[in-house]
């Protein structure tokens, strides 16, 4: 996962240290003589001189407002320090976005992410000894940080912390693997040391009972489920009784999958949410989404409000940029990434050293 | 579905144009730049977007528009061309004897793929057998046994066994009476290496007459290593698109379809056993033009109309045309409204409303049309059959009780009323009229003179 834009990271950070130090050279005559013109007269410099420096560092009809001042630039020039421009960036900054687009980060969010990297090196003032690579380093790992760490949370210690038994409720669009999931997880709480029932709330789909009761058998684990066509928020509900009546400390609750613009299914969800009451509500969508991922995240957050993420499917050479959209517009965090179909396929999603991982630290 | 957008981005784009009879390259480089941004909004692959809309570009600016043609016409026809070009023809399937093959992801949809497919070929009169290989996945025997049931087809599977290829060998055999054998399989994806070869070596004893890979509408960037996988591994023939009834574009499918050198074959956009759609190219990019899409309006028409009617016997859309409209009727045709499918779509295929006259509503003006109904019909669930049936006889009295009842403002209640005297009198206008009025109906309703909001929409149901 995220090998592709890995690659993209790193010509990027060639391409701007490479244009900016194009800019550099070009720059460097000018400015000698414009600095030469403005140390010998105030304001009387002749007119060919001063177009001269004025015009040759920048394109000629660059608006000077949008671009560092020019005092700005020659007080970097006395200093040693060159000034990052906006043009310097446009072509590496077009090749981020597309970068960012091929491994399937939102648009929306590629230019969220584009505009803090801009506003982080834009103006920027670098020492003509720090290399330019290190400036647009930070300002990766920043952008990046920024959208994907978003209100990371300890999972083992949210569920150690929390009062027994602890509802999971899991929700999703068809086929993400929900299910999957649930089973991993009991396997992942049972290594923990923790119980876990599973309740079926999928009524709807042909072959849900029977799918997790194999899991629950294989993992031997309780289920409740109830006939097919059933109310799905009465069977979570009876699974959390049936925990607390024999001291199981986790309730994970299977959901059927559901397209984000079924108006029905979404309301039946905030039902379930209403009268559940899950200490946690995760959403699982699959790795290799795309563009769609960042619109049914947000849906199912207004439905039923989601604590955090769980990406399936990880394995399958995806991308994974619908991680980074979906934490961007949720605010909540990516928890976990399901990477095979065994049980112990599951691993937990650690941003900071994924943003470590990209940027080859 | 994918380009949907496209349609109006472009439209606002190229309506920058309006008037001009050349381009210069900005013109062109703006247009491309749209086009580009759409196309990626739609999952379509980068590198595929980029070929694309350099070629539009190169020929937007060497091509010499044919006289008389505006700028604007020169550019859209390049688009649509090259489109045309990308999407092809939807793949052949002859009403025939065939075996068909289903590959995919994980969750992409082919047990439900399969079981729609096998309704729709037994709908053609062929008799269809699904044969269920995935020997992996809990409760995939279960599914696939339930779902044929649903569509009422022919099944066969073995719980018992754990060798998919086995099973295929002996499905085959099991259901040799039938026309057409759909074999599903376990999903997998393009690294699973021994998942690889297992479907290569179903493929050799199923021998099928075509391969169709099944991609979820919401596919991203990863269609491309897919598809071409499962192309290198089993060759594919077209691709079935799942799960369109979101808002997924499903442009990881143009991807695919481009990666493997084939088509699309169907679109699935739901989950019962009838929502599945044939892939029709031509509607498809009429509707793009903003031209509409008839036949899809008139056979989603007929269909909702037949759903409404099922249900009330002594209901009979006839009486309509005879002059009296009451709110019984007004509610069935909103029931018949809401059984086509959400406004937005419906409205696409109309033509002169879709397209560009879509993009000057407000984004929720449909959302709105559709609460607005809603709160209509808890209205009138809360009216008598007599309040119904002559909507005159409700004075202040009784509307302050049918918006107790309904727990609704009596506002609207008296906009309702006002909505259902607007659409009586449009009805009246169009008494009487031959099929040759039909446009100047289309031409009153694009006016907006058709009663007003939805009013002259509603009157739409019957005429249809």
């Amino acid at each position: 996962m995220f090998d592709g834009l890995k690659d993209k990271l790193d010509s990027f950070r060639s391409d701007v240290e490479e244009s900016a130090e194009a800019a550099e050279s070009e720059a460097d005559p000018d400015d000698d003589a414009a600095a030469a013109t403005e140390a010998s007269s105030d304001d009387g410099a002749d007119p060919e001189t001063t177009a001269d420096a004025d015009g040759t560092p920048s394109d000629p009809d660059d608006a000077d407002t949008d671009s560092p001042g020019r005092l700005q630039r020659a007080k970097a020039f006395a200093t040693g320090k060159v000034v990052l421009e906006e043009e310097d960036l446009e072509d590496p900054l077009w090749n981020l976005e597309m970068a960012l687009l091929e491994s399937d980060v939102e648009m929306g969010v590629a230019e969220a992410i584009l505009a803090e990297i801009r506003s982080n090196l834009v103006g920027e003032t670098k020492s003509q000894m720090a290399s330019t690579g290190d400036l647009v380093e930070d300002a990766l790992r920043d952008a990046l940080l920024e959208v994907i760490s978003v209100g990371q949370f300890d999972f083992d210690e949210r569920i150690a912390q929390a009062e027994k038994p602890v509802t999971i409720v899991f929700t999703g669009v068809n086929g993400v693997g929900k299910t999957t999931t649930i089973a991993k997880l009991a396997r992942y709480l049972e290594a923990r040391g923790y119980s876990a029932v599973l309740a079926n709330g999928d009524t709807y789909r042909a072959g849900a009972n029977e799918q997790i009761r194999e899991h629950a058998e294989a993992l031997d684990t309780r289920l409740i489920a109830h006939e097919q066509g059933g109310d799905p928020a009465a069977v979570v509900y009876d699974g959390v009784e049936y925990a607390e009546a024999n001291d199981v400390d986790v309730v994970l609750g299977d959901t059927a999958g559901r397209l984000h613009t079924s108006s029905d299914l979404m309301a039946q969800l905030e039902k379930i949410d209403r009268v559940v009451g899950p200490d946690l509500t995760l959403f699982v969508d699959e790795a290799v989404a795309g563009q769609d991922a960042v619109e049914r995240a947000q849906q199912f957050d207004e439905a039923a409000e989601i604590d955090g993420a769980v990406l399936t499917k990880a394995d399958a050479d995806s991308q994974g940029g619908a991680a980074i959209s979906v934490a961007y517009v949720t605010g909540k965090p990516v928890l976990f990434l399901g990477t095979g179909q065994g049980y112990d396929d599951i691993e937990r999603f650690d941003p900071e050293s994924l943003v470590d991982d990209l940027l080859g630290a | 579905m994918v380009l949907d957008d496209l349609g109006s981005s472009l439209r606002g784009t190229l309506s920058t144009l309006q008037g001009k009879s050349r381009l210069d390259e900005d013109d062109v480089e703006e247009v491309v730049k749209e086009i580009q941004r759409s196309l990626l909004q739609a999952d379509v692959d980068v590198s595929l977007v980029m070929d694309l809309s350099d070629s539009i570009e190169t020929r937007a600016l060497e091509e010499e528009p044919p006289g008389g043609t505006s700028a604007r016409d020169h550019v859209l026809k390049i688009v649509y061309e090259e489109l045309v070009d990308l999407i092809g023809e939807s793949t052949e399937l002859p009403l025939e004897p065939q075996t068909i093959l289903l590959a995919g992801l994980q969750g992409s949809g082919k047990t439900t793929s399969a079981a729609k497919m096998a309704w729709w070929f037994s709908k053609k009169g062929l008799r269809p057998a699904v044969i269920q290989t995935d020997t992996f996945r809990p409760g995939a025997y279960d599914q696939a046994e339930q779902m044929a049931d649903r569509a009422e087809v022919e099944f066969y599977g073995d719980p018992d066994s754990d060798d998919p290829v086995e099973i295929a060998r002996e499905g085959l055999e099991a259901t040799a009476d039938a026309d057409v054998h759909i074999v599903d399989t376990a999903g997998r994806h393009a690294l699973e290496d021994d998942l690889i070869a297992e479907i290569e070596e179903i493929d050799s004893v199923v021998d099928p007459d075509r391969s169709l890979l099944v991609l979820d509408a919401a596919i991203g960037q990863g269609a491309k290593e897919q598809a071409s996988q499962f192309d290198d591994s089993i060759g594919i023939d077209g691709v079935v698109i799942t799960k369109l009834d979101g808002t997924a574009k499903g442009g990881g499918a143009l991807t695919a379809v481009n990666e493997t050198d084939s088509s699309i074959a169907f679109l699935g956009t739901g989950e019962t056993v009838q929502d599945i759609e044939r892939f029709e190219p031509d509607g498809f990019i009429s509707r793009l033009l903003g031209m509409g899409d008839l036949k899809q309006l008139s056979e989603r028409v007929e269909r909702a109309m037949a759903e409404t009617g099922e249900e009330d016997d002594d209901w009979d859309p006839q009486d309509i045309m005879e002059g009296s409209f009451t709110l019984k009727d007004m509610q069935k045709q909103m029931e018949a409204m809401n059984n086509m499918g959400p406004l937005d779509q419906v409205m696409d295929m109309i033509p002169g409303m879709g397209g560009g006259l879509m993009d000057q509503l407000p984004d929720d003006a449909m959302d709105v049309t559709q609460d607005r109904m809603r709160t209509f019909d808890v209205a009138m669930d809360s009216m008598t059959d007599e309040e119904l049936e002559n909507p005159r006889s409700i004075g202040q009295e009784r509307v302050e009780r049918i918006a107790r009842g309904a727990g609704v403002d009596e506002e609207s209640i008296r906009e309702l009323l006002e909505q259902h005297r607007m659409m009586e009198r449009t009805i009246k206008q169009f008494q009487g009229m031959g099929d040759g009025d039909m446009q100047r109906m289309m031409k009153k309703l694009q006016q907006g003179d058709g009663g007003g909001g939805m009013g002259g929409m509603g009157g739409m149901g019957p005429f249809g």
